[in-house]
């Protein structure tokens, strides 16, 4: 393994949630105190199961791993610092102030960017203690703080108002504001982060052609800010051997291959190591010795088919979006679950059934796009380039806000609007010009903000204003927009996921961030399982097993309603293979072909660095 | 010299960039106090979602917040008294509270009367 020679003292895994991080950087710190070095393993994933992994209850505090000498653990959960964090903060005023104003001033602190600055927060120390240092010789933490994060700790004049005075123009960086640590700790962090003698970052990602335009991207921001000391690592590749007399499992290894060799280009010259699929799940000291060390795996003992027999499929789901024959549907996830995809689906099988559609995307493949216009009579699609919306957005702001800024200002509000929150305003401010006819026909939509931009937008009155100025004269009736989002006899929400305990969980903390807001997700649909598609090679029947438990949490703790879509063998474009989609016991192995688009179509991000 | 303290509504972005339109409104005022600061002003900004605990121990804050909710603010007390609420003060009046030259205003005539809400 490449990147696991010369190590230096910090180790950074980062990937989306699902690609195995916190395996690989366990598999990694086993391995280095078996080579008699003294580590420390910090976990930040929400789902750890490190303590699970070592049969130890670890939690905030650092652990000793008794089975694995020279080995300790620590697990940080965001979620409990952002609300620790937010306690410091609303503590002092809670029953004093109105209790609507506490709640307010909550909210304003839910979000993804106090989480992760929280998170941050947390591990700083980790990097800048010198004596804690010298009682370890490497430190491995399975995330890493993304480029926006370090960029903003990286700007001076994010200090000079927040920190040392504790007041001025507030901005995104907000957070950062009630922390307790030094200026100089946080640089120092920064500092070690970006120095490639103590720092190195590895990439982790699966053989998905979205996956891996995802960490081009990841790769290319931190690179940009001096985060250049990267290794890749391609995990869970499904081997050659496991694809005799299985159609799906050759379908599936294509669908690799093709994506391997496709490899975006920045990704090339990086050191980069491949780890196969493994025969068995990841826990266990045992299966995480063996991750790094075996060349080849055999597929191990025959496992029973799997199948789901009862599981509802994605037809029986649209029976009940009918309602009125008009409505918004939007649908959630995490990108990479192929929300596109399935809000296609759905789009062809209500038009299918002789209702008016307007499909709207921001898939920026666009291929599905255009395969689908004017391909069923009341079946409408538009698209909207993420990219193209954020920069419109962002060139609207810094014209009119940024004119009278001076450099340092400019240059805080440039950082803020590369947030994420800018794109999700920019984006559904795009899609909210489409939404209006919901009143008339279906709405479909494979992207909708989250509950905490919501009730942000709603707290100001800037959302219901932009939306009352698009509505205009169209003469459609409405109370509020927050109300219609509200509303389920107006709109849907389908959440959609993978059956991985990490997309599980990210799907279920965004039910719990729109619940927040008063929207109550519709249904789930779990994407591109394998148990539905009942594959014949062990080692999927291995992977389809594990799946079993996340679908039962699905069905019986998650969701009101659900729905089960098979793993394709061949790329669901068109209307035709899309209503295969939608229907089980339809699906099987014929026509192979060697598209990796199954997995998802998911919308490019905008590059942020290229705007400098 | 007078102190002008101003009570921001609690918001992620007071530049307002996260919202779905920027407040024009804030841009300027944050200038304005720039301004009045350059000029030997004394005055001082609390945003409610970073220091909810000034709006506390401050009773003038305290009791407008039960009042009038965080939708009345901003509130703009100038030594401790109530000298506007509910919308920003332009740069003659910041100038008028500080003691500071009207003179030092001449550069921004236009923002006397008419050109903002609530006035004429």
């Amino acid at each position: 393994m490449l990147f696991l020679d010369h190590l230096p003292p910090f180790l950074f895994f980062t990937g989306k949630g699902g690609v195995g991080k916190t395996s690989l950087a366990c598999a990694t710190a086993i391995r280095l105190a078996d080579q008699g070095k003294r580590v420390l393993l910090v976990s930040t994933d929400p789902a750890s199961n490190v303590g699970q992994v070592f049969g130890v209850t670890i939690g905030n505090t650092v652990t000793p791993i008794d089975a694995v000498p020279g080995l300790r653990a620590l697990e940080i959960d965001p979620q409990a610092a952002a609300q620790a964090y937010r306690d410091r903060i609303v503590g002092p005023v809670r029953g004093v102030l109105p209790e609507t104003v506490v709640k307010g001033i909550e909210e304003q602190l839910s979000g993804a960017c106090t989480t992760e600055i929280a998170a941050f927060d947390e591990f700083t120390a980790l990097l800048t203690d010198a004596a804690l240092q010298a009682d370890y010789d490497h430190i491995v933490f399975d995330t890493a703080p993304t480029g926006h994060t370090i960029r903003l700790l990286q700007l001076p004049g994010a200090w000079s108002g927040f920190l040392e005075q504790g007041k001025g123009d507030a901005s995104c960086l907000g957070p950062l504001a009630g922390l307790e640590k030094q200026r100089s700790q946080y640089q120092g962090a920064v500092a070690a982060l970006s120095d490639a003698r103590r720092t190195r970052l590895i990439l982790v990602a699966r053989a998905q052609r979205a996956t891996l335009r995802e960490v081009e991207r990841t790769h290319e921001e931190l690179a940009a800010i001096g985060l250049t000391q990267q290794y890749l690592v391609i995990n869970g590749i499904l081997p050659q051997s496991e694809t005799s007399g299985d159609a799906l499992a050759v379908a599936v290894w294509r669908r690799e291959q093709a994506a391997l060799a496709e490899l975006p280009l920045v990704l090339r010259d990086l050191p980069t190591d491949h780890v196969p699929l493994m025969p068995f799940n990841l826990v266990g000291l045992s299966a995480l010795r063996q991750m790094l060390s075996t060349p080849e795996v055999s597929a191990g003992d025959s496992v029973d088919a799997v199948a789901l027999s009862d599981a509802p499929d994605l037809a029986t789901l649209v029976d009940g979006l009918i309602g009125d024959g008009h409505g918004l549907i939007m649908l959630m996830g995490k990108g990479g679950v192929g929300k596109t995809t399935l809000a296609a689906a759905v789009a062809v099988e209500l038009a299918s059934r002789g209702h008016p559609v307007h499909l709207t995307t921001s898939d920026p493949a666009a291929h599905l796009a255009e395969t689908l216009e004017g391909s069923l009579a009341n079946l409408s699609v538009s698209r909207i380039d993420p990219r193209t919306e954020t920069e419109r957005y962002r060139q609207q702001v810094l014209a009119t806000k940024g004119k009278n800024l001076d450099e340092q200002g400019r240059a805080m509000l440039e950082e803020d609007l590369r947030s994420p929150c800018t794109e999700e305003v920019a984006v559904f401010q795009a899609f909210s010009r489409v939404i209006r006819e919901a009143g008339r026909k279906f709405v479909v939509m494979d992207t909708a903000p989250t509950g905490h931009t919501l009730l942000l937008l709603d707290a100001t009155g800037a959302y219901h204003r932009e939306v009352a100025r698009q509505m205009g004269a169209s003469g459609m009736h409405f109370t509020t927009p927050m109300m219609q989002l509200q509303d389920p006899a107006q709109t849907k929400v389908l959440i959609v996921t993978l059956a991985e305990t990490t997309p599980v969980l990210e799907a279920a903390n965004l039910q719990a961030d729109l619940r927040r807001a008063g929207i109550e997700p519709w249904a789930w649909v779990v994407n591109n399982s394998l148990a539905m598609a009942k594959p014949g090679s062990p080692l999927l029947r291995r992977r389809a097993a594990t799946e079993l438990a996340q679908i039962d949490a699905v069905a019986s703790r998650h969701a009101q309603r659900w729905a089960v879509v098979p793993l394709q063998p061949d790329e669901p474009v068109g209307v035709e293979r899309l209503q295969r989609l939608t229907r089980h016991g339809t699906a099987s192995g014929e026509n192979i072909t060697m598209n990796d688009e199954t997995y998802n179509a998911e919308p490019r991000v905008p590059r942020k660095q290229e705007e400098k | 010299m007078a102190t002008i303290q101003v009570f921001d509504p609690a918001l992620c972005c007071s530049s307002g960039v996260c919202g779905v339109d920027v407040d024009q409104a804030l841009v300027a005022f944050a200038a304005d106090v720039d301004w009045l600061k350059q000029n030997g002003g004394q005055i001082d900004r609390f945003n409610l979602a970073q220091q909810p605990l000034v709006f506390a121990e401050n009773a003038a804050a305290k009791a407008f917040l039960e009042r009038s909710g965080q939708e009345g603010l901003p509130l703009i007390l100038v030594d401790g008294e109530l000298a506007l609420a509910g919308r920003y003060p332009r740069r003659a009046e910041l100038a008028r509270w500080a003691g500071i030259s009207q003179l030092a205003v001449e550069a921004k005539p236009a923002s006397g009367c008419c050109s903002g809400s609530g006035c004429c």
